[in-house]
């Protein structure tokens, strides 16, 4: 199989099974599940989500599926045509604290805990990566670029070349042509060309998934509590790992569930309204959520690579050539994402002062993970606007670690006195 | 009425009791490693020296780290609002108060103050303890000097070195190395109380601080940096009584309004 990565140079893969370290990791997932499964009044679709992250069911699945996996990682590799070539993409990206140490012997201490935590899994030999056949990587921000060679020495890796200046003419130039060598090298994984309606059969599948995700997002800012945001994340990611046809079925009967309990009306925003930006949530890391929901508040937006902004992007369909929707599918992925891996926030900010006003915010949390320069440098700019338009905001500079659980629940405690 | 404020922090749990606004009688100790018990010894021994029991108290309000394992407060509030409070109520000779520096055992907060004198924004050192009341600790530690005595020394330096490392456990090499070279104890105190002094002021000036400026906690006791901090800052600030015990005042004011919501 083609690898970006020729073996000019090598390294022996590093493999240092654990059965301790992943029993940590299983159950890091069980406890968060047994705390999300306490929530009062929760709706009874939910517990089906959480069999994703807690059983190794899916990924037995995967094992015995004809079908080629696509580990992914970020915002940027392109589902449609993972998805029009008949493979199945799995996100890797991780939030497991578990995996660090893992990942340390390898690779340098000073680097974000998001990338060090999914690096620690194919060392262990645990995890999603495990079930994949190759990887699509997108060189977004630093950690991000320099992790494929890393992670060649396990399985063959494509890099998706992304550019970092958002620009229409350089869009058609040089990004669909990168678009084009990633669907080239999947119809070569699976030696069969990929053709115009099976293109668009993946765009509508991925249309109505947003959908589905727009109606329950719009319900929800009606009724916040209908899906507390620690439920909404886990919805969201666990569209990362499922089989998409049975997610969207099964994400129905949740929206039908939505509708029914929204009629109780007892679904109200507790405390204050919050809303939440900056580095990814992702499962099981979330403390922060859990420790709003202990103060009696609730966050009511977000506007994160894996949550939010993942489902509620799509590619228009209703191009009929194969080029037409290549097009489609290559400007979904640059102008309406937010990453800050790009080189203006502004986009950023615009997108958070609409999301804030939208769910009428009475405060902003700007989270911020300890080693990731990108969002780091955002925050000055980003925080200076809320500021100007009368939005509270606090930054909480954190890792994947419990050990400051007590100093954040001080600083966002403060936070909600200070805006009552 | 009677009311007391407990505030369990890191380094030290302080209590204090209030009776319509007039500080009764205030109690300090090592918070120790069992806070619970500490809390309720301290407010004893607070109670004990002006000849009180623990039922003339009608309002107990907690705040600092610990301010969650206490069991006899009826609220807690965090020790960041307690300390704007606190400083609200005591007022400045100077000007009114608008902005907040605190320097406790692991912790600085700058926080700055609206008109009414209510919290407007706030900021925090993150999961380190470079500069903090600890930091100070570690120092006088590896100099074998009383802590209480590191501001004066530090006022007697005859040239400023500058300390480069941000690190407690850095900053602790950096310091025996520095002895190692025959470097007076004087000058190095003044360079760490300088580089703390850095410290806060890059935060203070990030959050916007206006004056008058209050400077709260055990580490406005030490006068070296006090000086210090007012040469970066360039502004005098005004020191309440009692630094240490401004979150217990605010904490104690606290509970007297849950009386009068009564
Ligand atoms: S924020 Fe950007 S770089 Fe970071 S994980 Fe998300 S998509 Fe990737
Ligand atoms: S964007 Fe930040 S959090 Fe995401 S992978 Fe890169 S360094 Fe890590």
């Amino acid at each position: 199989m083609k690898t970006d990565f020729e073996k000019r140079y090598q390294r022996a893969p590093l493999h240092r099974p654990a059965e301790k370290v992943s029993a940590r990791v299983r159950a890091a997932s069980e406890d968060l599940a047994a705390r999300l499964h306490k929530q009062p009044d929760r709706l009874v679709s939910l517990p089906y989500y959480e069999e994703l992250f807690t059983t190794e069911k899916r990924k037995k699945e995967l094992q015995i599926l004809n079908r080629k996996v696509v580990g992914t990682y970020c915002y940027f590799a392109p589902e449609e045509l993972i998805y029009a070539s008949g493979d199945v993409p799995i996100r890797l990206c991780s939030g497991h604290s578990d995996t660090i140490t893992t990942a340390e012997e390898l690779l340098p201490r000073d680097i974000c805990p998001l990338v060090k935590s999914s690096f620690g899994f194919p060392i262990l030999g645990d995890g999603w990566i495990d079930a994949c056949d190759v990887i699509a990587l997108p060189t977004s921000c630093d950690a991000k670029t320099k992790l494929g060679e890393y992670l060649a020495d396990y399985l063959p890796v494509w890099m998706i070349n992304l550019p970092k200046i958002k620009n229409y003419d350089g869009l058609k130039e040089y990004w669909l042509k990168e678009i084009k060598l990633f669907l080239h090298k999947l119809e070569e994984l699976n030696g069969k060309k990929v053709k115009a309606p099976e293109l668009k059969n993946a765009l509508q599948l991925l249309k109505r998934r947003a959908e589905l995700y727009r109606a329950m997002y719009e319900l929800r800012l009606a009724h916040p509590l209908l899906l507390s945001h620690q439920d909404l994340l886990m919805v969201v990611q666990s569209s990362f790992y499922d089989d998409l046809p049975r997610w969207i079925n099964q994400t129905e009967l949740l929206y039908n569930e939505m509708k029914k309990a929204s009629a109780t009306g007892k679904y109200a925003a507790k405390g204050k309204r919050l809303m939440i930006t900056g580095a990814p949530i992702i499962w099981p890391n979330f403390k922060i959520l859990n420790i709003i929901t202990e103060l009696g508040s609730t966050v009511v937006a977000d506007d994160m690579c894996a949550g939010h902004q993942r489902l509620w992007d799509y590619a228009e369909p209703d191009e009929w050539t194969l080029e037409g929707m290549l097009e489609a599918v290559a400007a979904r992925y640059i102008f309406p994402s937010v990453c800050p891996c790009f080189t203006t926030s502004y986009d950023r900010i615009d997108k958070i002062l609409h999301l804030a006003r939208e769910a009428k915010v009475d405060g902003v949390i700007y989270h911020d993970l300890r080693l990731c320069q990108i969002f780091d440098m955002e925050k000055d700019l980003v925080v200076k606007v809320l500021k100007e338009n009368q939005i509270p905001v606090i930054t909480l500079h954190t890792d994947y670690g419990q050990e400051d659980v007590e100093q954040l629940r001080t600083r966002i405690e403060a936070f909600l006195e200070m805006i009552l | 009425m009677i009311t007391a404020g407990v505030d369990i922090g890191s380094v030290g749990t302080k209590a204090l009791i209030l009776e319509d606004g007039k500080i009764l009688s205030t109690e300090i100790m090592p918070t120790g490693s069992r806070p619970k018990i500490t809390a309720q010894m301290v407010l004893a021994k607070a109670l004990a020296k002006v000849k009180l029991k623990p039922d003339d108290v009608r309002h107990v309000v907690s705040t600092g780290y610990g301010r969650r394992v206490v069991d006899f407060g009826e609220k807690t509030i965090t020790e960041i609002s307690a300390c704007a409070q606190g400083v609200k109520f005591l007022g400045a000779p100077k000007g009114t108060v608008r902005t907040i520096i605190d320097l406790g055992g692991q912790d600085i907060k700058v926080i700055t103050l609206d008109d009414e004198g209510n919290t407007k924004d706030f900021v925090m050192n993150d999961k380190c303890a470079a500069g903090t009341g600890r930091f100070l600790e570690v120092i006088a530690h590896a100099l074998e000097i009383e802590l209480a005595k590191l501001g004066e020394l530090a006022l007697q330096a005859k040239q400023t070195i500058t300390i480069n490392a941000t690190c407690t456990v850095f900053a602790e090499s950096e310091v025996i190395s520095l002895l190692a070279q025959d470097v007076k104890k004087q000058d190095i105190i003044a360079g760490i109380v300088d580089s703390i002094a850095e410290r806060i002021a890059a935060m203070s000036n990030k959050i916007g601080m206006r004056p008058t400026v209050a400077f709260t906690g055990g580490g406005a006791q030490n006068i070296g940096l006090v000086k210090s901090l007012e040469k970066k800052l360039d502004t005098e600030m005004y020191i309440p009584e009692l630094p240490q015990f401004i979150n217990a005042l605010g904490s104690a004011l606290v509970a007297q309004r849950l009386q009068s919501l009564r």
